[in-house]
């Protein structure tokens, strides 16, 4: 037989492009990976908008026992019901009749003045007011203590401006005295601290990671079920070339998965209107590096999932949990020393950081330099390993005596 | 009897078999459970960086550093220029940052009424709050401070000079979590949620394996055709799992761990004994409906995830959109979170939650709905394996 010459670069090639459109057409050719991909990858974006769409609790229904009943307290609780967060439900007679409210879930708070306040404020002395949150979700809790803050610091000033005046100061004069210090509150990316915007700024970016993960392991679990792992090099290879195959395939996902990606984290946002502060271009250049990492993280830990439904009864919960390492919620610095350094071998933990601080906060691509530097090393550390990994299995599957166990 | 005794000889022989029962389920759950008690083990974080830009560099700036560090939650990073100081809080660094502005001190004194701005991150939404309200604090203090030596100068006397400085004080109760820990919060709710996910799971996984892989007429043959005997003897075993897992959960919850609890741990077990009953129901609800393991496990995978964000204990179901906010009731785990409020916040015992134990059991008349369509499946073997 002759054979034809042909260079190395152009059988590489060659191999890639075929491991390459072959990849594509088991992935749009096998439903259950498509759902993943594209109903699940999508649906969960918008399904999270969708809840999530009013971010706070406003008016939070609370209730109010004024035993003292004199000019301050009503004053007090006039400010607190205007406030945006609470609304006084009712004013009861005593704390058993609003604790019953509590306890029927009619309302989420009680505020008790007690029978002395005004007349203490009078005497110039220190009055006191109670308050009790429901703590079932610590959104009431914050709303309850906001709402009850901002009244209490501005009848402070209200009564200390009373009290100057007494004292023969009014105008400018006693507005220096009551506040020394000016303060300027500037809460940029998120004024209200909205659910919504905090929440799902991470979640898009992990919903891309989940997805190609369960979708591949769903992939490559179908394929060794029927033993033939993808892990099957070329033939004529013998059992080398792992680089084109690594690349061929992931090439396929890339292909599918910069589709997904640019819906999720530039069309989704727009849809939803959430904030947009990057430049799309920027995020072009995150969602590169962060969906290469993502492919061969999903490449290197499919090699765990031999069934196709196994992914999800065995890495289902795992989500929530990446979710908490990305610090969205639970500061990063709070967060222990072993789950920090656990966090470091999931792509999402610098994804969901970098897309929050691009996108939402509105940094430069400078500024997310430190979070796609891990990505880069994670990137180069899982290529290495899923290349192994096809190594290893294809070795494993040339044993034929034992091709049958898998 | 007889054939149920066989089934069960035959689910601990598969069990035994095939290492993932045992993995995914009570691997799964210590795995949750240690990760959700060590993260949040602190109750509420400490020593958040607060970033401080002092231009002034006096006396009284640096006192105000100085209580700033020394407050639990923060923990202050100097900067020299602002510009730095709001890239580190841009880029996730800092959870808040403070500027104090040159001539703060002198303008303090000449009553020029100085300006201090403060920045807070709040995309990071504990660290973002805590700071904010600890620099509030803060603020208001320096106030105060400034007052009290103006009010001393004009020789009021100290009592009443605190009446002054602070005339209304804020007492504040946290009920049923005194110390807003948020891992007391956040676990109670979310562990059991993993074991619900887990329990819709596994139903669903071993139940749909008897189709894919076309052994659902021997299991029928084992149960001699019943396919009331079939499913029990099935079932049981993992049942039985459960409420292992469940009862250990409460257990080291709230009787271990000391997590605050007003009524009796007993009746949280109960509640658990109805969740993982509730979800099991909801499983085999969605085996029948769907008998094709692969589209099941799927539709179970998306059930069971979002199970956690309308059960209403982070963004409470009032908040939600008017159109969707009866779909918790569908979830077990939201039953399983208002019967928890009732039981540990308020002890009411059964007078206070009865109902949503009665939802709970409501979900268990939800399979035999579907019996017949599980039985067709499972006796002429359709299942598509791709």
């Amino acid at each position: 037989m002759k054979e034809i010459k042909i260079s190395y670069a152009g059988q590489w090639l060659r191999d890639w492009y075929g491991i390459f459109i072959h990849e594509l057409k088991l992935i749009f050719t096998d439903a259950g990976a498509m759902v993943i991909f594209f109903v699940g990858g999508l649906l969960y974006p918008v399904l999270y908008n969708i809840v999530y769409s009013n971010g706070t609790v406003d008016s939070m229904p609370v209730a109010v026992v004024n035993l003292s009943d004199g000019a301050y307290s009503r004053r007090y609780l006039q400010k607190f019901d205007a406030t945006r967060e609470c609304d006084i439900y009712c004013e009861c007679a005593s704390m058993a009749e609003a604790e019953e409210l509590m306890h029927q879930r009619k309302v989420h708070g009680i505020v008790y003045i007690p029978k002395d306040f005004d007349e203490r404020l009078n005497r110039l002395e220190q009055g006191s007011i109670s308050t009790y949150a429901d703590m079932s979700s610590f959104l009431y809790y914050k709303d309850l203590r906001i709402a009850s803050s901002l009244v209490m610091l501005d009848e402070m000033h209200t009564i200390q401006l009373e009290h100057y005046a007494a004292d023969g100061f009014t105008g400018q004069e006693a507005g220096e005295l009551v506040q020394p210090v000016l303060s300027d509150e500037n809460v940029p990316y998120n004024k209200p601290f909205s659910y919504t915007i905090f929440f799902i700024s991470a979640a898009l970016m992990l919903v891309i990671q989940q997805t190609m993960f369960y979708g591949s392991s769903l992939l490559a679990g179908t394929l060794r079920e029927r033993n033939h792992s993808f892990a099957s090099l070329p033939n004529h290879l013998q059992g080398l070339g792992m680089g084109r195959v690594v690349l061929g395939r992931g090439a396929a996902y890339f292909a599918v998965y910069m589709v997904v990606g640019t819906i999720v984290t530039l069309l989704i946002p727009w849809i939803f209107r959430l904030p947009q502060h990057a430049d799309w271009l920027d995020v072009m250049v995150l969602l590169v590096f962060y969906v290469v990492d993502c492919i061969f993280f999903s490449f290197t830990w499919s090699t765990l999932i031999t069934r196709r439904e196994t992914v999800f009864v065995l890495f289902l919960s795992v989500s929530p949990i990446l979710l908490f390492l990305t610090g969205f919620s639970w500061p990063e610095t709070a967060i222990p020393a072993f789950w920090r350094a656990f966090s470091y071998l999931f792509p999402s933990t610098f994804g969901c950081r970098a897309f929050i601080n691009l996108n939402t906060a509105g940094c430069t691509l400078q500024g997310i330099a430190p979070e796609i530097r891990i990505l880069t090393v994670q990137t180069v550390v899982y290529y290495f390993l899923a290349c192994a990994a096809v190594f290893l299995e294809n070795c494993y599957l040339c044993k034929p005596q034992r091709a049958g166990v898998l | 009897m007889k054939e149920i005794l066989q089934v069960l000889r035959r689910e601990i022989r598969i069990f035994r078999q095939r290492p993932i029962y045992i993995l995914a389920s009570v691997g799964v759950m210590v795995f949750n459970t240690v990760f959700y008690l060590s993260f949040m083990q602190d109750g509420l974080p400490h020593d958040l960086p607060v970033g401080v830009v002092d231009c002034d560099r006096s006396s009284t700036s640096r006192s105000f550093c100085q209580q700033l560090d020394a407050t639990q939650q923060g923990a202050v990073v100097y900067y020299d220029d602002i510009h730095q100081a709001r890239h580190d809080m841009q880029t996730g660094r800092l959870t808040a940052f403070v500027v104090i502005p040159e001539g703060f001190n002198d303008d303090i004194q000449a009553n020029r009424q100085p300006h201090l701005g403060y920045y807070v991150n709040s995309l990071y939404f504990v660290g973002g709050a805590l700071s904010y309200g600890n620099i509030v604090t803060m603020v208001n203090l320096t106030n105060g401070a400034v007052q009290r030596q103006v009010l001393r100068a004009k020789g009021v006397n100290e009592r009443e000079i605190l009446a002054r400085i602070q005339p209304i004080v804020l007492d504040a109760h946290q009920i049923g979590n005194t110390t807003t820990n948020y891992g007391v919060y956040l676990n109670g709710v979310l562990l059991p949620g993993v074991l619900e996910m887990i329990v819709i799971l596994i139903t669903v996984y071993a139940v749909g394996s008897e189709l894919k892989y076309g052994t659902s007429r021997h299991l029928m043959q084992t149960a001699g055709g019943s396919m009331g005997k079939a499913l029990l003897g099935k079932l049981l075993p993992y049942s039985l799992i459960f409420t292992v897992l469940g009862i250990s959960l409460e257990l080291i919850l709230y009787h271990w761990l000391h997590y605050p609890i007003r009524g009796s741990v007993g009746w949280m077990c109960l509640a658990i004994l109805l969740l993982v009953a509730a979800a099991q129901a909801i499983g085999l609800f969605i085996i029948e409906l769907i008998p094709n393991l692969r589209l099941a496990i799927s539709v179970s995978a998306i059930f069971s995830v979002f199970a956690f964000s309308v059960a209403g204990f982070t963004l409470p179901v009032e908040a939600m959109p008017a159109g969707i906010r009866g779909i918790g009731e569908i979830f077990p785990l939201r039953h399983y979170y208002l019967l928890s409020v009732q039981e540990t916040i308020w002890g009411s015992g059964f007078a206070g939650w009865w109902q949503e134990a009665v939802h709970l059991l409501i979900f268990l008349l939800l399979p035999p709905v579907l019996l017949r369509r599980l039985e067709e499946a499972y006796v002429n073997e359709r299942y598509e394996r791709d």
